[in-house]
């Protein structure tokens, strides 16, 4: 059947924006929260912005991308990273900066680097509040880029367009359903996973 | 929906072989306790010996596992216990007054729950504020937080006191306190206590404070009664070495005998002397000036006796002599024995005597002045 | 200068803005009306029933998973088109957050204050009425103001359910790719989100102030 392979389709190309986004936004959002553990300003501007960009709708940060970057894949993609940076890098940060200070002075004190300290004490420290604010930018993405079909992006928001457009409610459902799905499956595999990697001395 | 009123006046509160057990250990045992109506029965005893349970089950937020409370003849159990605690004060040593409320919405809070309307509410409050001196335009619109710890621990009390309970249970209420500020309020508690005339059952670990404010004097440990009485029983006849050991640790009793009264008299102000001479409208006049309550009477230069306020008011209209109407005082010389003196006065319910050499007045000897300068 | 606002000024009123951002916040009244009553509903009743709690919370966090557009075109069918299915699946987004800091907060009131209450006679219904929801205002505010901000982005979302509001402007801008309208009415619904959301902190943090507990001599 053609809607089979246009379902399909769809959920490959939505799979495909939802994780190269969360992949971008990892890679932008991690150095970005360590940068900030060194420089305060930056931190603090950081982490206001990212509470105020979190109010804005996501509607309105797709409509602003497009005067600038147009539609399509990219437009999308970054429109949708606007948004699901901001979770990762407050929670890393939180993460890395909720750290005993003591543990700290007593890491200095018996002569670990820097990059060690960051390696052996405020990453492991901070494992749990990075992958709770990725999970989080997941599910976000996941929400998002359903949205961002109007722009160009294609996926499973396509189909749900499509059906909009003369009020089809089986294109409806056949758009949303999985896109629902996918969500529950982004939320329950990242449960899983984060089951796994709790480091054995954080589980109770 | 306003609550009854369960008693206007407590004659007695007796508790019965009350047990109460937290897992397989006893927090409180067999306790046997009458406790009088009118008096300020203090509750003392080493941390955890069951202080705190015993007045919880008073007014049922502890339910006793045996053995029977009742209060005026009636077992609590068959009460609402919503109903019987607005009956009853409770003040505890954090004094937990309302964060999100106003002085004035925690002291109004139960006689608004009560159904008042706000003008009688509010004139309450501003009743018990100033009770506790603590003047209500300043204070009323306060948040707990703005307050002293001294002065949360004056709004607690006027909480417990807004329905005008016969019965006050406090926990401890001044234990927070420096004890600068302790001292001050217990002070103040004193006065208001002569004011309310209430039942109070006070839990202290503080024997001074014991001692100070208590009518009678209970002493638990390991959730039994171990001795209850009057200041001087325990202090006197002490029943084992934990009693002595609280109401005198330093064991200066012990050497009571090498004590004469000389050591502990207390020096007679001249405002409590009045002349034989004088009728009793005078005398009384007199002394409310002098702001005192009792009077030593002397005529040409000899002790003739002492006379109260109370019943020379009675007098008034008959106008005789205080000469006439004195009671006998007793008299102690300098050299006499504390103790033998202080048994005398207890053996004919004296608190005060004179002590004199030869003619010359030395001073008064106060019994629980003494207890005091003793610890 | 003048004259770049006067542009604005045709440019806003060309698409209607005062219009829609009427429309626009009225449905989001209405549906931050509805969640807080319902909100706070349900996070009183799975705190008096705490068997009931954590199912309930699960089944919202499940909730709170779904897309926003899908939520809301699923609910199509049902409601037809309009500030209907906008209207319930902003409740159905902003419960969770809601309930959640109500439970928690009742929960978490400081026992001291409960024995207390207990003490001086007040019922269970006293102690909740009286002590534990008013303790609780500061986290049921940092709720609804999380609630806010899902309720603004799903009632822009309306503009393409035909809901009206904002999302139509940005929705009419985008289809017919006017750069113009489509920042102007991009910045002006961000901008109106961030406010808001910045008076939702500015009371809640005010509730915190009021409502923080002072801790005699420790
Ligand atoms: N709710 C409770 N649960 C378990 N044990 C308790 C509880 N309340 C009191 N206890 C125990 O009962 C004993 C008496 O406690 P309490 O009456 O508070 O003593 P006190 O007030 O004299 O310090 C202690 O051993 C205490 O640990
Ligand atoms: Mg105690």
């Amino acid at each position: 059947m053609a809607s089979t392979a246009l379902i399909l389709h769809a959920t490959w190309e939505h799979i495909v924006l939802v994780y190269s986004t969360l992949l971008a936004s990892i890679l932008i959002a991690i150095p970005l929260a360590i940068a900030s553990l060194y420089n305060r300003q930056l931190a603090s501007v950081v982490i206001y912005f990212a509470n105020l960009v979190q109010a804005v709708p996501s509607f309105a940060v797709i409509a602003i991308v497009v005067p600038f970057l147009g539609i399509g894949f990219i437009p999308a993609l970054i429109a949708i990273m606007l948004r699901a940076l901001l979770p990762i890098i407050k929670n890393t940060y939180i993460g890395l900066t909720n750290v005993d200070p003591a543990l700290i002075d007593y890491a200095n004190g018996i002569g670990l680097s820097e990059w060690q300290i960051q390696r052996y004490i405020r990453f492991p420290n901070a494992y749990p509040a990075m992958f709770a604010g990725i999970r989080f930018s997941a599910i976000l993405a996941n929400s998002i880029a359903v949205l961002t079909a109007f722009i160009g992006s294609g996926g499973l928001g396509g189909i749900i367009f499509q059906g909009l457009i003369g009020y089809n409610a089986e294109k409806l459902l056949l758009g949303a359903i999985p896109a629902i799905f996918l969500a529950m499956l982004i939320d329950y595999s990242f449960a899983l996973l984060e089951k796994k990697l709790t480091p054995a001395y954080m589980k109770e | 929906m306003p609550t009854q009123r369960l008693f206007e006046r407590i004659d007695s509160i007796e508790l019965q072989r009350v047990s109460k057990k937290y897992g397989s250990r006893y927090a409180v045992e067999s306790l046997e306790l009458t406790i009088e109506g009118g008096e300020l029965l203090i509750l003392i005893g080493p941390s955890g010996s069951g202080k705190t349970t015993t007045l919880r089950m008073i007014n049922r937020m502890t339910e006793p596992d045996s053995g029977n409370i009742l209060i005026n003849g009636q077992d609590i159990m068959q009460l609402d216990p919503v109903r019987l605690r607005r009956n009853i004060g409770y003040v505890i040593q954090n004094i937990g007054l309302f964060p999100h409320m106003t002085i004035g919405e925690n002291v109004g809070l139960v006689p608004k729950l009560e159904g008042w309307d706000e003008k009688r509410t509010n004139g309450r409050v501003r009743h018990l504020l100033d009770f506790v001196s603590l003047p209500p335009e300043q204070f009323i619109k306060r948040y707990p937080r703005q307050l002293s710890g001294g002065q949360q621990q004056r709004v607690g009390l006027a909480r417990a006191l807004a329905m005008d309970p016969p019965l006050l249970l406090m926990d401890e209420p001044f234990g927070a306190l420096d004890p600068i500020l302790r001292k001050q309020l217990q002070k103040e508690f004193l006065e208001i206590k002569k004011e309310i005339g209430r039942t109070i059952v006070f839990i202290t670990h503080d024997i001074e404070e014991a001692l100070r404010l208590g009518d009678r004097i209970a002493i638990m440990d390991n959730g039994r009664l171990v001795q209850v009485g009057a200041p001087e029983d325990l202090i006197f006849d002490p029943v084992n070495d934990l009693v002595s050991d609280i109401v005198d640790s330093e064991r200066k009793f012990k050497h009571m005998d090498m004590l004469n009264v000389k050591d502990l008299m207390t020096p007679l102000d001249a405002k409590y002397i009045l002349d034989g001479g004088m009728n009793a409208c005078e005398a009384v006049e007199i002394m409310k000036d002098r702001d005192i309550d009792i009077g030593i009477v002397f005529e040409n230069g000899m002790l003739a006796g002492k006379v109260e306020m109370i019943n020379l008011l009675k007098c008034e209209d008959e106008r005789p002599f205080l000469r006439d109407i004195t009671k006998p005082m007793k008299v102690f010389a300098l050299r006499d024995s504390v103790a033998t003196a202080l048994s005398e006065m207890k053996m004919s319910r004296e608190h005060m005597a004179m002590v004199m050499n030869a003619d010359t007045v030395c001073g008064i000897l106060v019994s629980d002045e003494v207890l005091l300068k003793l610890i | 200068m003048k004259e770049y606002f006067h542009e604005i000024l045709i440019l806003w009123n060309n698409h209607m803005l005062t219009m829609r951002t009427i429309e626009h916040l009225k449905m989001f009244s209405i549906a931050l009306i509805i969640s807080v009553i319902i909100g706070v509903g349900v996070g009183v009743l799975i705190y008096s029933q705490p068997k009931m709690a954590s199912p309930v919370l699960n089944f919202l966090n499940i909730l709170e998973t779904i897309p926003d557009l899908a939520l809301l075109v699923i609910l199509l069918p049902l409601l037809r088109l309009g500030t209907g299915p906008t209207i319930a699946a902003s409740v159905i987004y902003s419960i969770l957050p809601i309930a959640r800091n109500t439970y928690t907060g009742l929960k978490g009131v400081d026992g001291k204050y409960i024995y207390v209450a207990e003490a001086i006679g007040l019922s269970p219904r006293d102690i909740l009425l009286n002590v534990r929801i008013p303790m609780s205002l500061p986290l049921i505010a940092g709720g609804i103001r999380i609630a806010l901000v899902f309720t603004m982005g799903v009632v822009t979302l309306g503009g393409l359910v035909a809901a009206g509001g904002l999302g139509t402007v940005l929705q009419n801008g985008i289809q017919l790719y006017e750069k113009d309208a489509i920042l102007l009415a991009g910045l002006w619904t961000g901008i109106l989100a961030v406010i808001l959301d910045l008076g939702a902190g500015w009371i809640e943090k005010e509730l915190y102030k009021r409502y923080d507990t002072w801790h005699p001599q420790r």
